[in-house]
């Protein structure tokens, strides 16, 4: 009963770096476009962590509920990872393009693409947690093997808290806000992260679609 | 009436020529191998460049301007070293394309410009992220080891003054800039000039998490006119594809249209790392805010959208200042300069810049002349 958690744990912890460079790739220039302060950088991580748990967990499920069916077929396997890291250029986009085109007028209804953008910590999180690299599609693996849900969703949870703690460091991002300088170097490199993002997605989905 | 110990006036020629007989002795030493032992074409090409390079120096001592003949040196750089190159690629292996096996086997040449994307992985993985050798070899004399070397001794030197003096791709956006008289494209968004900032910023990250060259591999324009790897495939078509692009657009028609070094100034990720070594750079420009008249004509002149009019509020230029003159020799009241950080800005601007003109000539006629000698002795050869 402890065995299974315990390895998600170590597999969790294990993986962390690449956890902390893939994850860091995004978040560092996305933390630096905000230009917040450490409790404004603490609660953003806290929404992207919490955004980032929901898909692990919805991972947990679908793992129990499908059998690791899509870790089995790569084409599936590019057909999800293309999605997500189009949804991810989409938010990046949004969320980048806000940060640069503030509402002129702080009365009134606030334009879509500044509404979304608000959703955009939660949204980066979900979407980030879908990168199906080895260890997670070890503990997707682990987590289908259990006849029961609870065991998908308590692997999943103690593998996101093997890998939380490497996310730590980016707190330390807001204390370049006083830059302002660095504060748009980080917002323009969102926006060619976006691009970057919607180029290999649709690599991935053209890919899938082509390779069946 | 602006005084003289501000704004310089001609040497005579006697004097500018006994200042330029150090330079000449340099050149000498520098290029005496090649009149020794080479074939007649590499000794002809050898005494063009010698008489080339020591004439453009005698001219810029002479007239006390800097920026029209560093630009020739620079823009015949920039255009030659594509073309002994190109030559070199299809005598050797009969194209530009650079075939997988040179990849796989790490020997493809080590490009100064790679040196961003190679740290993070190499301080947390150990690794080389650019397929090529760490040492040189016979297949192989282009290795990380060398130019890394090479760059490091043109930072000591000269600074940014290399994206200037140095850069064998820079004068070919020199050169399309200098070719209309008046800009078609006279403004940029300012936001723009941080771009290439952000796009060192990527690849530095992208190259952590891939541990691949991104650059080398998607991003760098001059692939258009040295080599890229072979079209296989619709990513090796990509590759190829998204650098012509960006030669096109950053390197010919915006320049063409704008009078500017896009590239550089609006894209370039090495240009934006060699910045940041360059803020312990002892030569720098400064404005004396005392004698500025605020006429902008500096900006107007500078190149790589260095200056504005917050950059003269502080006295020193943007990020993107590359130390080519063309702002100091632009400026009718002396306030733009040379400077040598710690000394006084009253202190004399013409000491500051022989500091430079000397150290940054002496390392531009060592590397640039070289390739420049190297071009011209294959197209000598082909003739």
């Amino acid at each position: 009963m402890v065995a299974a958690p315990a390895e998600a744990l170590a597999l969790g912890f294990s993986s962390g770096l690449v956890c902390m460079v893939s994850c860091g790739t995004l978040l560092l220039p996305w933390l630096g476009a905000r230009g917040q302060d450490f409790k404004g950088t603490a609660r953003l991580m806290g929404q992207f962590l919490s955004g980032r748990l929901a898909g692990y967990l919805a991972f947990a499920v679908l793992a129990w509920a499908l059998g690791w069916l899509l870790a089995r077929s790569p084409s599936r396997e590019h057909l999800a990872l293309g999605l997500a890291q189009v949804g991810l250029s989409i938010v990046l986009a949004l969320d980048g393009f806000s940060l640069l085109r503030r509402p002129s007028c702080p009365v009134g209804k606030k334009p879509l693409w500044s509404r979304l953008g608000s959703w955009a910590p939660l949204g980066l999180g979900l979407l980030t947690g879908l990168n199906l690299c080895p260890p997670f599609l070890m503990a997707l693996l682990q987590a289908s093997k259990g006849h029961h849900l609870g065991h998908a969703l308590l692997f999943f949870l103690c593998f996101f808290l093997g890998t939380a703690p490497w996310l730590a460091p980016f707190l330390l991002v807001g204390t370049f806000r006083r830059s302002q300088a660095l504060v748009k170097v980080a917002r323009l490199t969102t926006l060619i992260m976006a691009a970057y993002y919607l180029f290999t997605g649709t690599l991935l989905l053209l890919g899938s679609f082509l390779h069946g | 009436m602006a005084n003289s110990a501000s704004i310089l006036l001609p040497r005579t020629s006697l004097r500018a020529s006994l200042m330029t007989l150090p330079m000449a002795l340099w050149s000498l030493v520098i290029f005496s191998p090649g009149l020794r032992a080479g074939s007649n074409a590499q000794k002809l090409a050898t005494l063009l460049v010698l008489a080339f390079t020591t004439s453009l120096f005698f001219l810029m001592l002479r007239s006390g301007k800097t920026y029209h003949y560093r630009r020739i040196f620079f823009v015949s750089l920039g255009f030659l070293f594509p073309v002994g190159f190109i030559t070199e690629l299809v005598m050797l292996r009969g194209s530009m394309s650079l075939p997988m096996e040179s990849v796989l086997g790490g020997n493809a040449p080590f490009c100064a410009m790679a040196i961003p994307m190679t740290l993070v992985p190499a301080a947390l993985k150990r690794i080389l992220v650019f397929p090529g050798a760490i040492l040189p070899t016979a297949s192989n004399p282009n290795a990380f080891a060398p130019m890394v070397a090479v760059w490091f001794l043109a930072m000591l030197i000269m600074g940014r003054g290399w994206c200037s003096m140095g850069c064998f791709f820079g004068g070919i956006e020199e050169g399309f800039a200098s070719i209309l008289k008046k800009p078609k494209v006279k403004r940029f968004p300012g936001i723009l000039k941080l771009l290439p900032w952000a796009v060192l910023l990527f690849i530095v990250l992208l190259s952590a998490l891939s541990l691949s060259s991104t650059y080398c591999a998607w991003l760098c324009p001059f692939k258009a006119v040295t080599e890229f790897a072979k079209i296989r495939n619709v990513v090796t078509a990509l590759q190829f594809i998204i650098p012509c692009l960006l030669f096109a657009t950053l390197v010919v028609i915006l320049p063409l249209l704008s009078r500017k070094r896009t590239q550089c100034a609006l894209f370039c990720p090495f240009g934006a790392f060699q910045s940041l070594i360059d803020k312990v750079h002892p030569v720098q420009i400064r404005v004396d805010r005392e004698k500025c008249k605020d006429c902008m004509l500096c900006e107007k002149a500078c190149t790589n959208l260095a200056l504005d009019s917050d950059c003269l509020k502080s006295g020193k230029p943007g990020s993107g200042c590359v130390k080519c003159g063309a702002c100091v020799d632009a400026c009718k009241s002396g306030a733009v300069r040379y400077h040598v950080r710690g000394t006084s800005l009253s202190a004399r601007a013409e000491t500051a810049r022989l500091f430079f003109l000397y150290s940054g000539w002496c390392f531009a006629t060592m590397f640039g002349g070289s390739i420049l000698v190297s071009s011209l002795a294959t197209v000598f050869h082909l003739i």
